[in-house]
């Protein structure tokens, strides 16, 4: 049982906002869908709502095996919230939840003291109840996004579609309601994807992550096993910093300066050149040369603040420039200051075979 | 002695504003305003008074009691109900379709919305002449059925569609194109149909707007002149409007008569003024309060 679109394209004039995408959302499963703005992750969202519809050829959405392809989005059940939250401005808190309930025709129509009861257990849900005959100008934004997901919910839809649902609000309460959103998906378990261009919040609140680029979908899975192994440079590009250090391969290892990394499978790959794909937080810094630590470089610059310490060094032998992330404590320990020799050592090397620029 | 950083500033150095005038430059420009608007605006508007009311109030009553002047002002009244209506019907759907739609042509309708402001309100009145007159386009083929347009009630609520049909449009494009499409967006996923979502979420975010292209739509219907000229043929107590009835009334050298009547645009003018100011108010705190 899930939640489906298959071979789903479509195009803006010349533009192609999404290149024969599939997809599936296992029942009561929450799926990130990420990727920078211009990917296609908002239309393929409206697209899955009915707000959009594919190009024609064979492109299927499906609802638990019912095709709605050609079901407009009124008929489909389907709770969405929009980034602006899109709340009634005319509308006060509660009959801005009771909505979807008040539309439906006279035969399906709740009564009204079931849309009370209804209204006032989302209320709960959101723990807004004192707010209920307030207008949208009169909340926050945080409390906007609450009531535009009850409003959602109020309908109780098939799936939950959420478009960039933080990404108007300030970075505190963004990750207030991200908690509270996976915590209100542990207890309601609707069937759930939401788009991000955060990575972060993808990361953390996501059962499955679907990576998203130029309308392709790059990368599907757990945020363990794509951040670990993502699939393509751009994926792992995306999902935090890196730092590029261009070698050679050979043998099966790949060569950056004095440093050889074993690599066994490139192994009977011819020579080429190579760049390897290091996170500023796998690379040691040493004051002496021994061990692994081989690649010689110097410091240009240290900043401190927060919790971790960031560090600047050049290579000495290509001047290329790479950052590095270390705990304080290993930063007091070094004592080092700016124009100070170091060496260092390359850890979770990750080499992409097919020719990639950042 | 502990140095305290202390940022000396002037002690109450004038409060003055970057912007702000000597005062006899402020008074100057004021009373220039003052002036102007005094001789172009109120003393007409009390000479209008002055005059409907020189011969006292029983004559300016007695005006109005005349089979002609009250034939005209029921003609303005039908002309401006047909027209009002209609118009608004036409200005909503026309800025429905512009704010919440893509098509071809768009642009193309929005300047054609343009056109009656643009164009001569004599030029107006002439476009239905050559359609619906005797020579006309298709003035033949009405008059072989027995329905008369030009100088007859027809034209005159054409002419006045034509010549007021931008204000309820011009007055909503915006609005409606400022207020986006998600709020339905939001309304068609609840599963809202489009004559639901229009009545419960469309409308009442529109309703200040409406009614102020209504009003502003409603003070032009009645008092439009030149287009209304042209087609209505001033047959006396069947088609001449106020503004018609009162050219002929002041050729006719009848002042009082004339500014009596003219008493009631003018009293429609200012009951305009207070009600468009009320509901900018209201549109204003409405649309403030978003924010």
């Amino acid at each position: 049982m899930s939640v489906e679109v298959r071979n789903v394209c479509k195009k803006f004039g010349q533009f192609t906002a999404l290149d024969n995408v599939n997809l599936k959302i296992e029942s009561g499963e929450l799926v990130a869908l990420l990727g920078p703005s211009g990917s296609g992750k908002t239309t393929l969202l409206r697209i899955i709502a009915g707000l959009e519809f594919p190009d024609p050829g064979d492109a299927q959405v499906l609802y638990y095996g019912e095709d709605v392809t050609m079901i407009p989005a009124s008929q489909r059940k389907a709770g969405f919230a929009f980034q602006h939250y899109a709340l009634f401005r005319h509308l006060n808190v509660f009959e801005n939840i009771a909505f979807g309930l008040r539309v439906r025709p006279r035969a399906t129509r709740p009564g009204e003291a079931e849309i009370r009861a209804r209204v006032e257990k989302l209320l709960k849900l959101i723990q807004l109840e004192p707010l209920a005959k307030r207008f949208p100008s009169q909340l926050s934004g945080g409390q906007r996004q609450r009531v535009s997901l009850a409003r959602a919910l109020a309908v109780e839809p098939k799936v939950l579609l959420l478009d960039e649902p933080f990404g108007a609000l300030d970075a505190k309460v963004r990750k207030e309601l991200r908690r509270w959103l996976r915590k209100l998906h542990e207890e309601i378990h609707i069937t759930t994807l939401f788009v991000t261009h955060d990575q972060e919040e993808a990361l953390e609140v996501a059962d499955r992550v679907a990576i998203l680029r130029v309308g392709r979908i790059e990368q599907i899975g757990t945020p363990e096993e794509i951040y670990d192994n993502p699939a393509s440079p751009f994926v792992y590009d995306f999902l935090g910093n890196v730092n590029l250090f261009s070698g050679r391969m050979r043998d099966g290892a790949v060569v950056i300066g004095e440093t050889k990394i074993a690599m066994p499978e490139t192994a009977g790959e011819s020579d080429s050149d190579a760049i390897a794909f290091v996170r500023p937080h796998d690379i040691r810094v040493t004051r002496e040369p021994g061990g692994p630590a081989t690649l010689a470089a110097r410091v240009i610059r240290s900043n401190a603040a927060g919790p971790l310490a960031n560090l600047e060094l050049v290579r000495l032998d290509t001047g290329g420039q790479f950052t590095v992330q270390l705990s304080k404590e290993q930063f007091q320990q070094l004592q080092l200051k700016a124009g100070e020799p170091v060496f260092v050592e390359l850890r979770n090397v990750k080499v992409f075979s097919d020719d990639y620029s950042i | 002695m502990v140095p305290t950083a202390t940022i000396s500033t002037p002690r109450r150095a004038a409060p003055r504003r970057v912007t702000a005038e000597p005062p006899f430059v402020r008074w100057l420009l004021i009373g220039v305003a003052l002036l102007f608007l005094g001789l172009f605006l109120v003393v007409p508007l009390a000479a209008v008074f002055a005059e409907a009311f020189a011969k006292g109030i029983g004559f300016y009553f007695h005006s109005f009691n005349d089979a002609n002047t009250l034939a005209a002002i029921k003609l303005t009244f039908i002309a401006a109900g047909i027209a009002v209506p209609l118009n608004c019907v036409f200005g909503v759907a026309a800025a429905w379709a512009i704010a919440k739609f893509d098509f071809r042509g768009k642009t193309v309708l929005i300047t054609l919305i343009d056109l009656p402001f643009s164009v001569s309100p004599v030029v107006s009145g002439m476009i239905y002449v050559l359609l619906f007159g005797a020579q006309g386009l298709v003035g033949p083929w009405f008059i072989e059925h027995n329905i008369q347009i030009i100088f007859a009630v027809p034209g005159i609520v054409l002419a006045t569609i034509f010549v007021t049909f931008p204000f309820v449009a011009r007055e909503l494009i915006p609005l409606m194109q400022a207020q986006g499409r998600t709020e339905e967006e939001a309304a068609h996923v609840l599963g809202a149909s489009g004559w639901q979502t229009f009545w419960r979420v469309t409308m009442p975010n529109i309703k200040w707007g409406l009614i102020y292209g209504v009003i502003l739509c409603n003070a032009r219907a009645m008092g439009e002149f030149g287009a209304v000229s042209v087609v209505s043929g001033h047959i006396r107590g069947q088609t001449n409007t106020i503004p018609l009835h009162v050219e002929i009334l002041y050729n006719e050298y009848n002042f009082v008569g004339a500014f009596a009547v003219a008493s009631l645009l003018t009293f429609l003018a200012i009951v305009t003024l207070v009600l468009k100011t009320w509901v900018e108010r209201k549109n204003t705190a409405l649309r403030g309060a978003e924010n």
